[in-house]
This record gives structure tokens, sequence and C-alpha cells, in this order.
């Protein structure tokens, strides 16, 4: 056994010698372990089994293998969000949710409100009574309102854990557990579960221009408590309702509870015994959001020279189309922003650099935003991977995201990378990304909500700029193609039509009220 | 995250000004702690960072205690002399801050009690006036546990207390502490950007925390713990190609055999440890990091397949992030092949390895800002822990941990059978290497022999060929010694 790995190890070693010595002196050796030549295929066969008679783990072979999704099964989390209405807790939930969603936990919001309108609506179809949830619905003296609405609470949470103990990550409760009642009946349920703890997440705001927006827009949007009324109408019943929780309203203070306070969307925030993994993470997130008005705009770098050959990777420079389209760019961005600042992130490969080079802006370039690593397969075009590895190109094409090319990174990996690149977006104003297919595709479906197995299909073609305007609830988009022709380099996801399989964000930045379904 | 290498025309970075730090807080409060933890964290990002500590600048311009006048320490009213000395000290201090920020310093954490608010605020507004941000860090603690721990394991040990008895020591400190509390004025105040730290961490309060440098601060203080705990660093076993990043292989013979004597001896340490804390094996756990490189995360195999004594819990995480540098283009070139192929590259590396990106390459600062998540993480981590991973990047964990300057990262020596032991201390971290395996004969059979150093690998073998002169005030850093962080260290490398 051994003397047959020593054969082929010798056998490697002298075609290596072989192969650097034999090209022109001057110029550098081609990549031996590329997918390109022989010696991977020699490799693989050779050193089939190197641990003699134990029990070997997997190894990879060929271009690459699928990797499994990492576990989070010990990470069990209820999230209850505290506040008074118009506070910007289910704005909060909302983000949560993405940027979890992002990192592939399992997240779930589960709004009180919504359960209340549903229960409604069943209780209106089955006994025709309909019930009155204008203010004084909400009021502490209604007696009879205020039992059932401690019903729907608990019957929320007990949805909730149900669902954390079938397999879910985070559950978020979105309601304004306003009272110390509440938040410890909410911690004595939680508390009879093993493995399952309770953060509380707290919005304080006493700056009346940032209530006033909020309260504008939940009239406004569709509402379907306010569905019948008018906007002035409601605005008055809705300020009623938000004096009835005023008189009862306890902000968080317990300090055995571990929560999370933010007043005034950050000026201040206080973490009390924030501890786990998660925990932290979700905390510095929320610690890094605003709400300063700014849009977002996206770009892949102009038509390259690989682009043209169909070639993946690699760090070639623009093709002459591609200078066109960047010498149109500045026009396009101040048409656009006119003399607002920018900041504009590039990656380290000349594409992106050249791309931006004619913007006078500040320019940085990140390593992070780099292009999906090829591995083995660096350098080579689609078809010369098929004809090589004909299984695993087919495997990849199925399922891209859990993908990893040997000796490169998998859509994931790319994800993982990527995360401080969000959290610092999340911080800024005014910005402009020069970045690669792949690295576009994870951003844009952080910012869309997309789900993970559509992240690698997303359509994003070169000679375009993307805006996002981040919204309450979602992204406003809006796309500049430029005339400037450019190769196409979207594969779809195969056993589909290219037509029908393009991935559309679900439309409106407005909030979902799920008005029609339970 | 951390910013790419750029530097500015001022020397600043993050367009983040300068900034302030005061601590605020007690005797025996953490302070010293934190501040330590806070600009070893600093300075692995590249700011400009300088610690002036009250105490310190004390000792070294007036002596000991025993030295000064018995009224030195109470607050309230004091003779003349008192008075006098004190100014001078904290005169003194004052002027070394702004002589670092004049020189182009960005960050200085003064570490005082600085208790009194009427004092606390003339320092803020002094330094408010030369355009620098002034935040203050409370360290707050009313666990009566805490305090005494702090005192017996730091305190009185300083040499203030040279010489005496324990436990007058404590009772003495306990004295100095009570005379503090009358005057103490805890910070309450809203109009200056603030943290305060509760009971190490239990609860963290924020106040107009606002720009880059300020948040990466608070999210490093919400991760920190002084909690007791091992980190052990080991290479990953001996692979099949030694030197191709791509072909990613798998381990050779000699590496399965190494890895099953790296798991022997972790699982004895670790055990040994256990029972010298008197701990029970079942409360806590040994969690393995590995990359997710074949030959490192296979190194991690017998861990999960061998027999490990049943009452152990260990778990093995892999993380993609951890991955070895990447060379580039120079992937599967030997030294003398990088230079005949790419002779201009090799003269820019060989001048600044740390900086240098070869083309398609990483760089060691890339390597760095890639492995900042994983650092925080590891400052988080409450249990023990087992780091398998690359060379590359066990050298710029170690450089962060014992808080080398960057520049000396590509020269660290990491030898293959070496297990470093990371273990916190008061002040900085105490670090020892134990040598558990000597290598094989190079014959690919997994017998023991000579140690056998890989010729070809471009990253190995960096820390001879090109060896630049080291500065003479760099910490030499040498696995075999322990090797601890004195607090006066860096008041000398940074005036």
């Amino acid at each position: 056994m051994t003397l047959e790995t020593k054969d082929d190890l010798e056998k490697i070693t002298i075609a290596l010698n072989r192969a650097v010595l034999d090209p022109p002196i001057h110029s550098p050796p081609p990549a031996a372990f590329g997918a390109g030549g022989p010696m991977l295929k020699q490799f693989d066969q050779s050193s089939a089994s190197s641990r003699g008679g134990y029990s070997t783990p997997k190894s990879v072979v060929g271009i690459g293998g699928k990797v499994a999704k990492p576990d989070y099964s010990e990470a069990k989390i209820v999230i209850a969000m505290v506040g008074l209405p118009a506070r910007g807790k289910s704005y909060l939930s909302n983000k949560l949710m993405r940027y979890l969603k992002w990192l592939e936990y399992d997240v779930k919001v589960f709004n009180v409100g919504q359960l209340r309108r549903s229960r409604a609506r069943q209780k209106a179809q089955e006994s025709g009574i309909r019930e009155d949830h204008t203010a004084s619905y909400f009021s502490h003296e209604n007696v009879e309102a205020t039992k059932l609405r401690d019903k729907l609470a608990a019957d929320s949470l007990e949805m909730l854990i149900q669902w954390l103990k079938d397999g879910g990550n985070v559950g978020i409760l979105d309601a304004t557990n306003s009272t110390q009642n509440r938040r410890a009946s909410v911690e004595a349920r939680v508390t009879r579960e093993r493995g399952i703890v309770v953060v509380f997440i707290e919005s304080v705001c006493d700056d009346p221009a940032v209530i006033a927006a909020n309260v504008a827009l939940k009239v406004s949007s569709g509402d379907p408590d306010y569905a019948t009324t008018s906007p002035e109408l409601a605005k008055l019943d809705f300020l009623r309702r938000i004096k009835q929780y005023e008189a009862i309203y306890q902000t968080i203070s317990e300090s055995h509870l571990s929560y999370l306070k933010i007043i005034n969307v950050g000026s201040q925030v206080i973490l009390n015994r924030i501890n786990g993994y998660l925990q932290s993470r979700i905390a510095f997130y929320l610690m890094n959001l605003h709400l300063k008005p700014r849009s977002i705009f996206f770009s892949r770098h102009g038509e390259s020279q690989y682009n043209v050959e169909g070639k993946i990777g690699g760090d070639s420079a623009l093709s002459s189309r591609g200078m066109k389209y960047a010498r149109a760019l500045p026009d396009l961005i101040t048409d656009n922003i006119g003399n607002a600042p920018l900041t504009v992130w590039t990656s380290t490969l000349q594409r992106t650099i050249q791309t931006g080079q004619f913007l006078p802006y500040n320019k940085l370039t990140w390593k992070a935003l780099d292009e999906l690593d090829a591995g083995v397969c660096d350098g080579m075009t689609y078809e010369e991977i098929e004809k090589a590895y004909p299984e695993d190109f087919a495997n990849r094409d199925n399922d891209k995201f859990n993908y990893r090319y040997r000796g490169g990174e998998s859509y994931r990996d790319v994800v993982v990378r990527l995360e401080p690149v969000i959290m610092e977006l999340e911080r800024q104003d005014n910005i402009l990304i020069f970045g690669h297919q792949a690295i576009l595709r994870c951003l844009y479906a952080y910012f869309h909500n997309l789900s993970q197995a559509d992240l690698p299909y997303i359509k994003i073609p070169l000679h375009t700029v993307i805006k996002l305007t981040p919204k309450a609830y979602g992204c406003d988009e809006e796309r500049y193609a430029l005339p400037i022709g450019a190769v196409d380099t979207h594969r779809p996801k195969p056993g589909t039509l290219s037509k029908d399989n393009l991935i559309q964000p679900s439309g409106s930045s407005a909030r979902e009220y799920f008005a029609g379904k339970n | 995250m951390v910013a790419p290498l750029y530097t500015t025309d001022s020397g600043l970075l993050f367009h983040a000004g300068k900034i302030l730090v005061l601590t605020v807080g007690l005797p025996a409060r953490g302070k010293t702690h934190v501040s330590r933890a806070l600009e070893r964290y600093l300075r692995w990002t590249g700011v400009k960072i300088m610690v002036v500590s009250l105490g310190d600048y004390r000792r070294k311009i007036l002596g000991s205690a025993g030295k000064l006048p018995s009224d030195y320490f109470t607050l309230g009213a004091k003779s003349e002399v008192s008075i006098a000395l004190r100014k001078q000290v904290a005169d003194a201090c004052e002027d070394s801050i702004q002589k670092f920020f004049d020189g182009g310093g960005q960050v200085v954490i003064y570490d005082a009690n600085n208790g009194v608010k009427a004092n606390r605020t003339r320092l803020a507004e002094k330094f408010h006036e030369l355009d620098i941000h002034v935040v203050f860090l409370e360290s707050w603690c009313d666990n009566q546990e805490i305090i005494e721990r702090n005192i017996r394991s730091v305190k009185i040990s300083s040499p203030d207390y040279r010489g005496w008895d324990p436990d007058k020591a404590v009772e003495d400190y306990y004295s100095r502490i009570r005379d503090h509390e009358q005057y103490y004025q805890p910070l309450e105040e809203t109009t200056w950007p603030s943290i305060r730290i509760i009971n190490v961490g239990e609860q963290v309060i924020t106040n107009k925390i606002a720009g880059y440098l300020q948040s990466r601060i608070v999210f490093f203080l919400m991760n920190i713990h002084n909690r007791f705990r091992n980190i052990y660093f080991a290479r990953s076993g001996q692979s099949l190609i030694e030197h191709s990043y791509r072909a990613d292989s798998d381990l050779s013979p000699s590496g399965w055999a190494y890895a099953e004597k790296l798991k022997d001896f972790v699982i004895q340490k670790y055990t040994k440890s256990l029972s010298e804390r008197g701990i029970d094996g079942k409360s806590h756990r040994l969690v393995v990091w590995t990359s997710a490189r074949m030959r490192c995360s296979h190194t991690a195999w017998p861990f999960l397949t061998g027999s490990t004594p049943s009452q152990l819990n260990v778990r093995i995480i892999e993380k993609q992030q951890m991955s070895e540098i990447n060379p580039g283009v120079w992937d599967g070139l030997t030294p003398e092949q990088v230079k005949k192929y790419y002779p201009d590259e090799w003269e820019r590396f060989s001048h600044d390895p740390y900086a240098y990106r070869a083309p398609r390459a990483e760089s060691y600062h890339d390597l760095c800002v890639r492995l900042e998540p994983i650092l925080v993480e590891l400052e988080r981590e409450k249990e023990d822990l087992l780091i398998i991973g690359h060379a590359s990047v066990i050298r710029c964990m170690l450089a962060y941990l014992i808080g080398l300057p960057v520049s000396e990262i590509p020269a660290i020596e990491v030898a293959r059978g070496d297990l470093i032991e990371v273990v916190p201390a008061s002040y900085g971290v105490q670090t020892q290497a134990y040598h558990f395996w000597d290598g094989d004969n190079g014959d690919g059979s997994g017998a023991p022999g000579a140690p056998h150093k890989d010729e070809s690998n471009l990253y190995e073998n960096y820390a001879e060929d090109a060896k630049k002169p080291k500065s003479p005030l760099a910490l030499h850093w040498e696995p075999t010694q322990i090797q601890t962080l004195r607090s006066e260290q860096t008041l000398t490398v940074h005036t």
C-alpha cells in the first residue's frame, strides 16, 4: 500500500518538474493543478486512499463538491419586541429577519396584530359578528377586550414556540409587550422550554418628527384595520390607540431579563445581559442601522477580455466596449444624484478599478468584493469545464449555492465573506459599488429578501446600473441599462426556460399585511 | 470591518479623527484590563494608539506607595505637599497625551479613576477644544466577588505592595477603595458620548456613540470577558501535495499519524488543565476550530472517530474564513522559480512582506482583514479552544493575541509538531510551546525521524529566506519563552 503511494508520488514529482522546466524561460508556468491540465485527474486517481486501513472521510475529487449547510440547530431564540405603536418595531423585526435569513438562519415573524385580524375575520365569517377594533378595543379599561388581547398574545407565543421546536432558529414576536406583567409571562413561558432563550428588543422614541412619519406611513400604507376609513379619521383613531397604550406603558428595566433598548434610532443604546453568539450579532446589527434617506448603486465591471472569450475568473482588463461603458458612467451618475457626495467601492481586480477610473469621487478597494474564486477552474471556459468534468459540471449547475469549487469557493462562502460589507453598507450614505456577478447577486438578494435557492440565478447584466432606495419594508429599484453592447454571462437554472425564470423581487416595497390569508 | 491598507495625509484612519477615551471607575473595577484589550484590538486595526495609565506615571515619577505622604491617596482635604505631587503627576499625563496627538497619534486611552465629575468634565472640555472626540468609558461593578477577585489577582502583586502580607494588602486596598467611594460620582451626565460597562459586560449602556471607530469599540467591548480559558494552536498535518493551494489535497500517511498524536496530546493537556482548575469535564467542552481545507479538517478527524474519554465534550466547527493565505499566481512555485519568473514582484515582496499583494494573491494584510471576525469570535469564546490552522493564519492570530506589531507577522516561526498554548493573564497573555511530534523522515511512510522541512513551500520558508533586520523596539517572540506584556512597555514604545 505504502509502496504504491510512494510510486505515485514519485511519478507526480517527476511530471511536475518536467512541466515546470519545459516552457520558455521568462513566461510563467501554467497553474500546475488547474482543471484544464491532466495533473488533477492523475492526482485524484493516485491518491484514492491515502490512509491505509482506517476509515477515511470523503475527499474532494474532480472540480469540487456540495457542502452541507452549517448546523444551526443549537440556536433557538425568541425575540420579543417591546414598544408603543409607531415606534418602528415591525420595521426592526423586518430588517432583522432579512439579515438573519441571508445568513441562512430559519427566521419567522409572528405578528400579533395579524393574528388578531385573521381571528376577527374568521369570527365574522362564522358567526356574522364583526368585532370593533377601533381605539376603544385597546383600552385597558375594556376588560373583555383586554382578556381577548392577552389570549391572542399567549397564542402567538405558543405558535412561535411550537415552530421553534419544529426546527426554526429565531422567532420574532412582533407585539407591544408593554407591561412588566406581559413580559414576565412571556419569560415564564419560555423558561419552561429547555434550550430556548428570550431576548427583548425595545424601541423607544420621543422625537415627534420620527413618530409623525411612522404614523403617516401606517395610515397610508394599506393597513387593513383602516381599509375602510378615510386617512384623517384613521390618523385620529391611531393616535387615540397610542394614547391607550401610553397609559399603561412600562419601559423595560427588569435587570434579570436579557434586553436591548434602542432610544431615538440609536442615539442611546442599552444592552443588558446580551450573551450568546447570535444575540450579540443581532445587537450589533441593530446598532448600525440608520434611517437617513440614501441610494445604493450597483454595477458590474464593464465587459472584460475574459467575458469576450467566455472564460471565468482571471484578472483581465476591460474590452473596448467595457471602456466605453466606463467613460459613459460619470454623466449617468451626476444626472442621477447631482452634487451629493458619493463613496465608490471596487474590488481589487483590475476590471472593476478600470471601470471606476473616470469617476471623480473617493474610491476604496475591498478584497472582500473580489469575484467568487473558481479554484481549479479559474481561467477556463464553461465548455472546457464541461468537457473535462461533465458530471461535476451538471452537479454544480443544479445547486450552485452549495457547490464549492475545489480550491475555491461556493456562493455560501461568498455570503460569509460579504457579511462585513453588508454591515458597512448599512452605515453608509450614498454609495456606488463596482462588483462582479456573484458578489452583486448576493448583495441584491440581501436587499430584496430573495431566498438562497434563487440567489445564484439572479440576472445581473453587464453595462447596467441598478439603483436601490431602501424604504421602510423593502427597496425601490430602478435600472439604467446603457445602450452599449455586451456579452450575456447569465446561466439560468437547467431545466427551466430562461424567459420564465427571471428572478424578480416581489414588486413593491410596501408593507405586506397578508390581508386575505390566515 | 477593517478598512483596506491605505494611508491618509494626516495619518489618521477611517475618517474618525482623534479620539480620547477617558476611563471612569473605582479602583479594582477592571478598567486596566478593558483598556489593554481595547488597545490590542485597535492597534490590530492599524490605528496609532497609546494607553496612558495614571498609576504607572505616578510610580514612574514618584516611586512606589511607600515613599508618598500618608494622605496622598485620601480624597478630600490634603496637605499642600500631596496636592502639589498629585498635580505634578496629572500634568505629566496630560502633556504626554497632548504630545502624542500632536505627533500624529489617533487614539489615547487615559486609564485613571476620573471619579470626580468636575475633574473629568474639565479634562473633556480641554481636549474637546483641541478638536478631539472625547468618549467616557465607565466600568461599574457591584458584585463583591468580582471585585475581590480583581484585587487578589492583580492589585496585591503590583509594585505598590511589594513585600506586604497578602491579606494585609487586600485590607489596605479595600480601605483605599472606601476612600474613593466617598467622592465617587458615577457617570450619569449625558452631554458627552459614553459607554458604561456594568459587572464586566452584564450590561452595556451607550450614549451618543457615533462614528466608525467608536462603534467598533462598542462592538469589541460587547464581546470581551475576563473568564479564564486556554487557547491552543496547532498546524494541520502534512498533506500529499504540500505546495499547491488549488489542489486542496488530503493528508499524507505521515499527516494522519500526526493527527492521531495531536489528538492524544491535546486531550491529555486538556484533562490536566481541567483537573488543575477543579472543573468537571461534563460542564465544559473543548471547542475545535478548523478551516474548510481538506488537510485541516481531516486533522481534526481523530477527535470524532478516535477514542476520547467519555466524560469529555468536544465540538468541532469548520470555518471557511480560516483558509490559508491565497498565493495567487505564485501557487505551486518554489522561491527560486518566483525569483526567476516574477523578479519585480519578488523585489517588492521582500521589502514589505506584510503589505505586498502578489498578482491574484492575498497579502498578509488582506489575511488579517479576513480574519477579523474570527478574532472577535475568539475573544467571545468562553470555553477552551483548540485552533487547527495553517501557518499563515496562526501567525496572524498569535500576533493579535500577543500584541506584536503587524510588520513582524511574516517572520513568526510556527513549527509543525508544536502545540502553542496561549493563556490570557491580567495585563497580557502568556505563551508557551510544547513539542509533541518530531516529524517523519520524509519518505511518506509515516515512520518517525528527524523534522522534515518542506523546501518548496514559499510561505513556509519565508522566515529563513528573507530576514529583515528587526527594529530595536520590536517585541521579539520565541515560542519557548513565557512572554508577558508588561504595562511599562507600551509607555516606552510610543513616546
